[in-house]
């Protein structure tokens, strides 16, 4: 009988001495995410929807103007990185540009044969 | 077996001449050291009547800067679809650009031109930089460009 009531006691206590630091933790972090933004838009993000902090980031600020008319016309003065255009030449698939060579058989505009793929090198 | 040489011989008559009817062609640019940043170039054709037939080649993968390809441009409205496939990166100065295409032979000594259209980030454009018939006697003969090509040569 002892030895069964020895037993309770030690389990009772190894329960008591690790389930309540634990049980105020998850008390304390529930607390806490409630007024962290980051915590909220990780919630969001988790969900499916994502909180945008600007919809306005399109790099492409130049509509209408071109690439080589602001310089042109000159800076606008306002500090931005307006020319951040030229970084990354290779990035294709974005909605408005090209298949790359390789990634899809050329156009059917009766210039090309149905033989070999084109080949490219650069030296 | 009878079947059997009959598919084959039907597969090659109708490849035969699938084959006969293109032929490898080797494009190679090179460009000046003009002190700007890489150039995208547009290589093109017109019939002979001059109206645009199709393009051959699109170095340069960003579609908002193909309105300085100003020919080109005319000719598609900038139509990305017309060059789906054979888009490559734009050219360094100084560089070489190879580009080797099964091109029809149709294409050769029926009154087409090839035209490179070529736009430097910060410098001037050039449209029709290069302009050449695509004739089996042109083969292998450079011609020079106007701004930023300092040559180029088509051998088939």
């Amino acid at each position: 009988m002892k030895k069964t009531l020895t037993f309770l006691l030690v389990s009772t206590t190894l329960t008591a001495a690790v389930g309540v630091p634990s049980w105020a933790a998850v008390q304390s972090m529930a607390t806490s995410r409630e007024h962290d933004p980051n915590a909220l838009a990780d919630d969001a993000v988790a969900g499916g929807s994502l909180i945008l902090a600007s919809a306005d980031e399109d790099e492409d600020d130049d509509h209408g103007r071109g690439f080589l008319s602001k310089f042109r016309m000159g800076h606008d003065d306002d500090d931005e990185d307006d020319d951040d255009d030229d970084d990354d030449d290779d990035s294709y698939g974005s909605a408005q540009s090209p298949a790359p060579a390789g990634s899809v058989a050329p156009p059917q505009n009766g210039l090309f044969g149905n033989g070999a793929p084109p080949k490219v090198q650069m030296n | 077996m009878k079947p059997l040489l009959a598919a084959l011989a039907l597969g090659t008559a109708l490849t035969a001449p699938a084959l006969a009817l293109a032929r490898p062609v080797t494009m190679t640019t090179t460009l000046n050291t003009y002190g700007g940043d890489g150039a995208y170039l547009a290589l093109y054709v017109t019939d002979q009547s001059g109206a645009y037939a199709g393009s051959l080649w699109m170095a340069g993968g960003k579609s908002k800067y193909y309105k300085h390809l100003s020919g080109w441009y005319r000719a598609t409205g900038g139509d990305t679809s017309q060059v789906d496939g054979i888009t490559g990166a734009s050219v360094g100065q100084g560089r070489t650009l190879e580009i080797t295409l099964d091109l029809a032979d149709a294409l050769f000594d029926a009154g087409y031109t090839l035209h490179i259209d070529a736009a430097v980030e910060d410098m001037r454009d050039s449209p029709n930089e290069i302009a050449v018939p695509l004739t089996t006697g042109n083969s292998g003969t450079p011609v020079a460009g106007r701004r930023y090509i300092s040559s180029f040569v088509y051998d088939m």
